[in-house]
């Protein structure tokens, strides 16, 4: 708080009277055009007159539950204590979010400040929507995150955003069943996974799945495609190319990967019908890969039951291997149409940046308590070592099945965000899924989505 | 005779058409009572435990139901007060007063029905967005947000129909022109023999017209999801019902998003049967067409 | 409105002039009435300048455009790369996308015409007809989000229709999640949707074959079917070609359905072209390709009401 802003404040505070009589004059100008345009408000563009505060506008999906709950913390203690400049939080689901960031800029409309999905990055600064972090920004992120975060917040080497939420990919397990069927521990490569979800897996006499050793989830785009990508880069391998301008999926790594899968499937080890977000938590999956939010959700969901529950590292194609997997996250970044992106870069500044005392006294940056407060992570390694070395019993913190998402950070390979990545990663779902259905074999499989693939990323824009 | 054989195979089929076709509409009725936990679990039952509202209630609360019903109301009114309006002037033009390059118009209205929708999707809605001098934008439309942040642009590109026009025409070369030109001996200006004798003359089919247009207007999906995603405030019912799923209790987001249903439908469903005689010959008309 | 009017005034201005002034009083009712109709016309002649013209020119400049932007400026020629993109090797347009376009419109029309052929013969046989044609057009006055959401929810694993199939001993089926029955799922239910105008039409048609063919053909000991295919059919066809043309029209075009119930999956299972091109715009800022997949669904459209008028028209000489 600097004495200037403590000033504004207080003036600011004062003209009630005069703002009163002010808005009465303006409601009876305001009601005419308010029925003529019925009552839809000039986007975002505050108000304009001198004196009044900057309003910045932030669409995010933060949009209902526990997440939009987390994100109006930090808001309201901006809002309350900066004058000059507030901030207005909208929201919308994250099945829509692409499409509203496009549609909403296309229409002058778009936000100030914009939370997507890092692998969109490459669509929205083709489309001139995200501005390139400022100088001092830039650096301050490049110091501040890992590099899986900051590669998956920049395009083309230039760095666009704040990462926020970092996922990273690793292997839940059921330590119940897996004693059950006789395994010590988690398995930690390739072999060992086959061989443990084979013997994890039990049916009824009707042949009916009871528990699936390794579950593949096909419940939408981001949880399919991760986990194959997770396997895939454990292997060394990668999606697409450097340049993001071909695929590399057709490689002996990808074939590793699209073999394993076809054999867990085909050996009935995995039944990609069901739904393993639901299976895994009632005990009818042994194992299967996933990123590290979905800890807070199976605490919710299992109880009791969580302490069954254990997380390992990917499981790698041979032992003594260089480790590698997936990391996916979102980055808080500033529209291209902003009229102030010196107003929203110092906002994210403080929200992503600047370290205050938590509760319970642990020091880190309002996005890591957030971000740990809802058992998330953020790139942002020394953070997440004090918040969740902390202990603290609230959200994900304490949990030590949050600490191999965490080591992963260290290790982990970015999502690729190439424009047309998302074009891309759907096609690569349906390729997977058509793999797993048998409609299409390992070489066809790799084939089609390497031709679909290129065809979409290759595109001249 | 023949046409008379085999009566009750015919009341079987039909009845049976029949039950398919409104079963689904009381399964949606049972569903928006059902309490949480009795919608899609096993095994299926048709009828609700008990007629509880609190899906009603839950709908109302979580969708901001004025601002849609007024949104849906007021691009309703602009569309079907204004396909009204332009059909009814253009038809009296095509149908009863001549003038050089009449029937290239009369080309021109009817070609404008060969050309589907969703061919205008993308210009429609650029064009709406660089709309000169709306919604901050300049002289040469750009700068601002358009027409996009006002209700009208759910309306403006349904402004005029081209099988309105039509329709309005070919009634309207059925008035004699004997009466017009009586009123014009009396001298009674153009304006006049539209307003006071054309118009009050083909009432019946400006009400049918009014119908179709209002139905359809009310229950236009696409468009306006799209103009809602440019900017919420203008959102209509039919998408604040869909985009309802994504935030309501799962385990209830059905009963819920029904009992919505069942609000929104209703005011259509009530007008229908209460002029049904009128829409069921427009759609006979525009299949005579 | 003034504006419209300016050329036509103006273009006759010198012919006006030109003639006698014997018949000026005529002619300047000629005038008058010009202007005045031309009056009537300028709001629906300015909209279909606006919003018809205006976009079609500006639709196929997108369509030969690359345009990944949102600055009016960007727009760079692009030939006819977004159509030859389309078609490419790899590229999802053609298949599944436009068979899937071609799979929902012919499964629509042969559904709905089969049970709007049997329902309109069987209730012009009936009494209370205002009644019966009340009930089949439910739909046809209900908006497409709530259609689409009563059989999504009918074909959940715990909704009616999968509740009957258990009631009489038959599994479950993933209706809607899987690949297979997706698409067959959606076709009902956008023929369900259209059967009560089908049925109107055709009605409609029935009513106007006079009853002294059915009476002669009677006379001449023909069967029910017999009657059914010689008289009523061909009688019947300005009705049915324009209930099959309407049809087609709505299948290949219509994806609001679609998008209510499946957004186009699992896949591209139910992903049709208008629903593809939607997302390629406004979801993916490539408002180029988008464009062109409007005007190739645009062609498609346009070739198939034509092949049927003719397909219609032939056989009509025929008989």
């Amino acid at each position: 708080m600097t004495p200037s802003r403590r000033t504004d404040g207080l003036s600011a505070g004062r003209p009630a009277q005069g703002g009163g009589r002010l808005s009465r004059r303006h409601f009876a100008l305001a009601l005419p055009s308010a029925l003529l345009v019925s009552g839809c408000a000039a986007p975002h563009r505050g108000t304009g007159r001198p004196g009044d505060p900057v309003v910045l506008t932030l669409l995010s999906h933060y949009a209902s539950g526990e997440l939009k709950e987390a994100l109006r913390g930090p808001v309201d203690e901006w809002n309350a204590t900066h004058d000059r400049v507030k901030v207005r939080t909208k929201a919308v689901e994250f099945t829509d979010l692409l499409t509203t960031f496009m549609v909403r800029q296309a229409a002058g409309q778009g936000a100030d400040i914009l939370h997507p999905y890092c692998l969109w990055n490459g669509q929205l600064v083709r489309a001139g929507v995200l501005r390139p972090a400022p100088a001092g920004h830039a650096e301050e992120i490049r110091r501040g995150y890992s590099a899986a975060a900051v590669g998956a917040a920049s395009v083309g080497g230039r760095v666009y955003g704040y990462p926020t939420e970092v996922q990273t990919y690793a292997l839940y397990y059921n330590k119940r069943l897996l004693r059950a069927a006789g395994v010590d521990g988690p398995p930690r490569t390739w072999r060992e996974l086959e061989e443990t979800a084979y013997r994890t897996t039990r049916r009824d006499r009707y042949g009916n799945t009871l528990v699936q050793g390794f579950g593949l989830s096909t419940y939408d785009d981001s949880t399919t495609v991760g986990q194959t990508l997770a396997l895939l880069n454990a292997a060394g391998g990668t999606f697409v190319s450097a340049d993001g301008r071909s695929t590399a999926i057709d490689s002996p790594a990808g074939r590793a990967v699209f073999d394993l899968e076809h054999r867990l499937v085909a050996r009935g080890a995995s039944s990609p019908g069901v739904n393993v977000y639901r299976a895994f938590p009632s005990g009818q999956v042994a194992m299967v890969i996933s990123a590290g939010w979905w800890t807070g959700s199976l605490k919710t969901l299992m109880g009791g039951d969580y302490r069954d529950v254990g997380v390992a590292p990917l499981p790698l194609p041979e032992a003594g291997g260089a480790r590698a997997t997936l990391c996916t996250g979102f980055m808080l970044g500033v529209n291209t149409a902003s009229a102030h992106p010196r107003e929203a870069w110092e906002f994210l500044r403080w929200l992503n940046a600047e370290r205050t005392g938590g509760e319970k006294g642990a020091v880190a940056t309002r996005m890591s308590a957030l971000q740990v407060s809802v058992g998330s992570l953020t790139g942002r390694a020394d953070d997440m070592r004090t918040l969740l070395g902390a202990g603290a019993g609230n959200g994900g913190a304490g949990d030590p099945n949050l600490r191999p998402f965490l080591d992963a950070l260290a290790y982990a390979v970015p999502e690729p965000n190439m424009p047309g990545a998302q074009q891309a990663k759907s096609l690569l779902r349906k390729n997977i899924e058509a793999l797993w259905t048998g409609r299409r074999s390992v070489e066809e499989a790799l084939r089609v989505t390497r031709r679909q693939v290129d065809q979409e990323v290759a595109r001249a824009w | 005779m023949s046409r008379r054989r085999f009566p009750w195979l015919s009341s079987l089929v039909v009845a049976t058409g029949a039950v398919l076709t409104v079963v689904p509409f009381l399964d949606m009725v049972m569903t928006s009572f059902k309490g949480p936990g009795e919608s899609g679990t096993l095994p299926y039952r048709f009828l609700p435990q008990a007629f509880d509202l609190s899906n009603y209630r839950a709908a109302v609360r979580q969708l901001d139901l004025p601002v849609l019903f007024r949104n849906s109301v007021v691009a309703t009114a602009l569309i079907t007060g204004s396909v009204l309006l332009t059909s009814s002037l253009a038809g009296y033009a095509l149908a009863k007063l001549r003038f050089p390059g009449r029937d290239f118009v009369f080309r021109l209205v009817l070609s404008t029905m060969m050309f589907p929708p969703f061919l205008f999707f993308i210009p429609h809605f650029l064009i709406l967005v660089h709309w000169p001098l709306a919604g901050g934008n300049d002289l040469s439309g750009r700068g601002g947000a358009g027409l996009t942040v006002s209700i009208a642009a759910l309306a403006v590109p349904f402004l005029v129909n081209g099988f309105g026009i039509f329709l309005t025409r070919q009634f309207m070369v059925a008035i004699p022109d004997e009466v017009l030109e009586a009123a014009r001996i009396d001298g009674a200006g153009e304006f006049a023999v539209w307003w006071r004798i054309v118009v009050p003359q083909t009432k019946p089919v400006l009400v049918t017209l009014g119908l179709l247009t209002f139905v359809d207007a009310w229950n236009e999906y696409i468009w306006a999801l799209l103009v809602s995603t440019a900017n919420p405030d203008v959102m209509t019912l039919p998408v604040g019902i869909q985009l309802l799923q994504d935030h309501v209790d799962p385990a209830r987001t059905m009963p819920i998003v029904m009992a919505g249903l069942v609000l929104s439908i209703l005011p259509v469903l009530l007008l229908f049967l209460l002029l049904q005689k009128y829409y069921i010959r427009g759609v006979m008309l525009s299949g005579l067409k | 409105m003034v504006n419209a009017l300016v050329p036509e005034t103006a273009e006759r201005t010198p012919r006006a002039r030109a003639v006698r002034p014997a018949v000026d009083g005529r002619i300047r009712h000629r005038r008058r009435q010009t202007v005045v109709a031309y009056l009537f016309l300028a709001p629906v002649l300015l909209f279909f300048a606006v919003f018809l013209i205006l976009p079609l020119g500006f639709a196929l400049l997108l369509s030969t455009s690359h345009w990944s932007g949102f600055a009016l400026g960007d727009i760079e020629p692009a030939g006819l790369d977004n159509f030859t993109g389309l078609f490419a090797d790899g590229s999802t347009f053609l298949t599944p996308i436009l068979t899937n376009t071609l799979l929902f419109a012919l499964g629509t029309v042969a559904l709905a015409l089969t049970g709007s052929v049997l329902v309109a013969t069987c209730i012009d046989k009936l009494r209370f007809q205002g009644l019966w044609r009340t009930l089949y057009f439910l739909p046809i006055v209900t908006t497409v989000v709530a259609v689409g959401n009563v059989w999504k929810y009918m074909y959940e694993p715990g909704g009616l229709v999968n509740g009957v199939l258990n009631a009489v001993g038959i599994g479950s089926v993933a209706f809607l999640a899987d690949p297979d029955t997706a698409l067959p799922s959606v076709v009902v239910v956008q023929a369900w949707a259209s059967l009560g105008s089908a049925v109107l039409v055709l009605t409609a048609g029935l009513k106007s074959i006079p009853e002294s063919y059915y009476e002669a053909a009677a006379l001449d000991g023909a069967g029910a079917a017999t009657v059914f295919r010689r008289i009523t059919l061909p009688l019947l066809r300005p009705s049915l070609l324009f209930v099959c043309v309407t049809q087609f029209l709505t299948g290949l075009q219509s994806f609001a359905l679609i998008s209510v119930m499946t957004r186009g999956g699992p896949g591209d299972a139910t992903n049709v072209a208008a629903l593809e091109m939607y997302r390629l715009a406004f979801g993916y800022g490539d408002w180029g390709t988008a464009s062109a997949a409007a005007f190739v669904l645009f062609v498609v459209v346009l070739a198939v009401t034509l092949a049927q008028l003719w397909w219609f028209r032939r056989k009509g000489e025929e008989a």
